[in-house]
């Protein structure tokens, strides 16, 4: 399949999977709300324990909004398929198996972000934290890489749904790293040396805290850079991993059907 | 002169597929065992499995629930891996599920005759199979219209899936899974849950799909009417082995060493027909009324003699039992 065809099917499957999300609008506010909860709950407390934190706010704000933008929900929407059986159907057509996960992925961002994006601006206004355009222009990149590292990360347990029946406990382990280790429990700027420097090494920051301390101007010139060059080494590592869970899990597949 | 035969659509050679299932006893320290140590035991769902099919036949796969029919299904579309033997389908290994095959073939399940979005419209559905399969317009509009007029799917494209009944799901299945005209079909029990109109519409359409597109046709199905309608020769698999493959109309003899002797006497005088057989079913003291008796095979020349010799006949016939009973009866056997 040439690359612009595959470009239109996917468009077409992002489509598809944005009607479905759109009927379920009253149903995706109140997965937005649920996934705000964590990062705005982190900002009353660290605003409250510690109010003269500078950018306490306008760090959580963005990580709020990078939260919404980099949500992944394979468990769902690959797992399921696999246990009920639905999954083989992808397998007898023409398509990339995974075309529909990553259109699904792709439609709930969407609608997380044209849904949730505006009261996160609309707070940020009224709390004066407002990001500044040039830092905003240095977290794009990083929120991209962020997009796929997030998906790898959930996509990669998901796929334990080959193996196990508990893929969703394996994803809601991911997901614990996630808000330990990834910016939302507490800032890595507020770790100790040590540990906070520990903790930027690892994907869970990369996937999450990075492009939020880089849009509330935490990270800034230089270390930009290295924080893309950090991301971009473990979407390396990452996507290199789950191609190899995918090929592993595809075999056993078609070994016992499911 | 000789004209080549062509080469077989379908082969399955020697295919067998084995899986292992965890077992354990019912109780908590069974469950606590099998931490620690599991054990499994062997299925075999299809053991050594060898047919052809050419191109343009139309062939019914058989077997009781559970005898690795759709197993089978599995293997020749590419989801499954056999555990030994060799498959072709169209010159190509379907489990290396290369796109020039997966393009070429399509597999229609009965429970699930539409996939994707339900709230999108019938009609976006077909957009998206276009996309998939790479169908130019020109001969989209085309296989559209024709599955269209043959399915009465007029009405029916602009309405979302979800909106649909079963029936009419299943025809929009089917017209979505025949767009790209495959050329193998796999289909598996397309009329399940159909009321009989629907069961209908869907065999008339298939039959008249096969004759127009020489498309070569699996058909796995419980419901004879769908073989009967669709297939001069069936396969019939028990417990992963293939027992026969053969004409339909061959199917009865093979499976049962019994005929039915239908006689209608011309008076009713207290006969005991259980002396010519096993009495299947005697239509009572009426005019016009017959019997039925089960005759061992070769021994249906002998009782037809006797009972000319022997009754007044006004009407006699010997027919094959309906196929329905005899598979009943042989799905019973072969129930472990």
């Amino acid at each position: 399949m040439s690359a612009v065809a595959f470009t239109r099917l996917l468009a077409a499957a992002c489509w598809r999977e944005s009607v479905t999300w759109w009927s379920l609008r009253s149903f995706l506010v109140t997965l937005i709300i649920g996934q705000s909860v964590a990062p705005l709950l982190g900002l009353l407390v660290w605003s409250s324990a510690l109010p003269a934190a500078r950018g306490v706010t306008s760090y959580y704000l963005a990580l709020t909004a990078v939260q919404l933008l980099t949500v992944s929900f394979e468990h769902h929407t690959l797992s399921n398929t696999i246990y009920d059986g639905t999954f083989a159907d992808r397998l007898v057509r023409p398509q990339p198996p995974l075309l529909e996960v990553v259109a699904a992925n792709l439609a709930i961002r969407l609608w997380y972000g044209i849904f949730g994006l505006p009261a996160v601006v609309a707070l940020a206004a009224a709390a004066g934290a407002l990001p500044r355009a040039s830092a905003l222009a240095a977290a794009a990149g990083s929120l991209l890489l962020a997009m796929a590292l997030r998906f790898c990360l959930t996509c990669a347990p998901a796929l334990s749904a080959f193996w196990t029946e508990r893929a969703h406990g394996a994803v809601s382990l991911m997901e614990t790293l996630l808000f330990l280790l990834g910016g939302v429990a507490v800032p890595l700027a507020l770790l100790p040396g040590a540990a906070g420097e520990t903790a930027r090494l690892l994907p869970f920051w990369s996937a999450l805290g990075a492009p939020a301390e880089i849009a509330s101007g935490e990270v800034a010139g230089l270390a930009v850079t290295r924080v893309l060059l950090i991301q971009a080494g473990w979407l390396l590592l990452l996507a290199g991993m789950l191609g190899l869970v995918w090929r592993r899990g595809i075999r056993r597949f078609a070994a016992v059907g499911g | 002169m000789d004209s080549v035969p062509a080469n077989p659509a379908v082969i399955a050679d020697g295919l067998g597929m084995t899986f292992r299932a965890p077992v354990r006893p019912p109780g908590l320290r069974a469950a606590l065992a099998s931490v620690v140590y599991r054990r499994y035991r062997t299925i075999e769902a299809v053991r050594e499995l060898t047919f052809e099919l050419c191109p343009g036949e139309i062939a019914g796969f058989l077997g009781p629930n559970g005898a690795g029919k759709s197993t089978t299904m599995k293997l020749l579309t590419g989801i499954l891996h056999p555990t030994v033997g060799r498959a072709e389908v169209l010159g190509r290994v379907p489990w290396r599920r290369e796109r020039a095959l997966l393009r070429r073939i399509a597999l229609v399940r009965g429970g699930r005759p539409l996939g994707g979005p339900e709230e999108l419209t019938v009609l976006d559905t077909f957009r998206f199979q276009r996309l998939l399969y790479e169908i130019p317009e020109p001969e989209f509009r085309r296989n559209l219209g024709e599955l269209t007029d043959l399915l009465g799917l007029a009405e029916l494209n602009g309405r979302q899936v979800r909106a649909l009944s079963l029936g009419e799901r299943m025809r929009a299945g089917l017209a979505v899974a025949l767009l790209h005209r495959p050329r193998v079909l796999f289909l598996d029990e397309p009329t399940i849950g159909l009321d009989v109109a629907a069961a209908a519409t869907v065999r008339a359409f298939l039959a008249a799909y096969a004759v127009q597109t020489s498309a070569t046709v699996l058909l796995t199905s419980h419901h004879m009417p769908d073989v009967e309608a669709l297939c001069r020769r069936v396969l019939l698999i028990d417990r992963g082995r293939l027992r026969y493959d053969g004409e339909l109309a061959r199917l009865s003899a093979a499976l049962t060493p019994d005929q039915l002797v239908r006689v209608t006497p011309v008076g009713r005088d207290g006969q005991d027909w259980s002396r010519f057989g096993e009495v299947q079913q005697d239509g009572g003291a009426g005019a016009g009324s017959s019997v039925v008796l089960r005759v061992p095979r070769r021994e249906v020349p002998r009782v037809v003699g006797e009972l000319l010799a022997r009754v007044p006949v006004a009407g006699l016939a010997v027919e094959e039992p309906p196929l329905d009973a005899v598979l009943a009866r042989f799905h019973q056997r072969a129930t472990p």
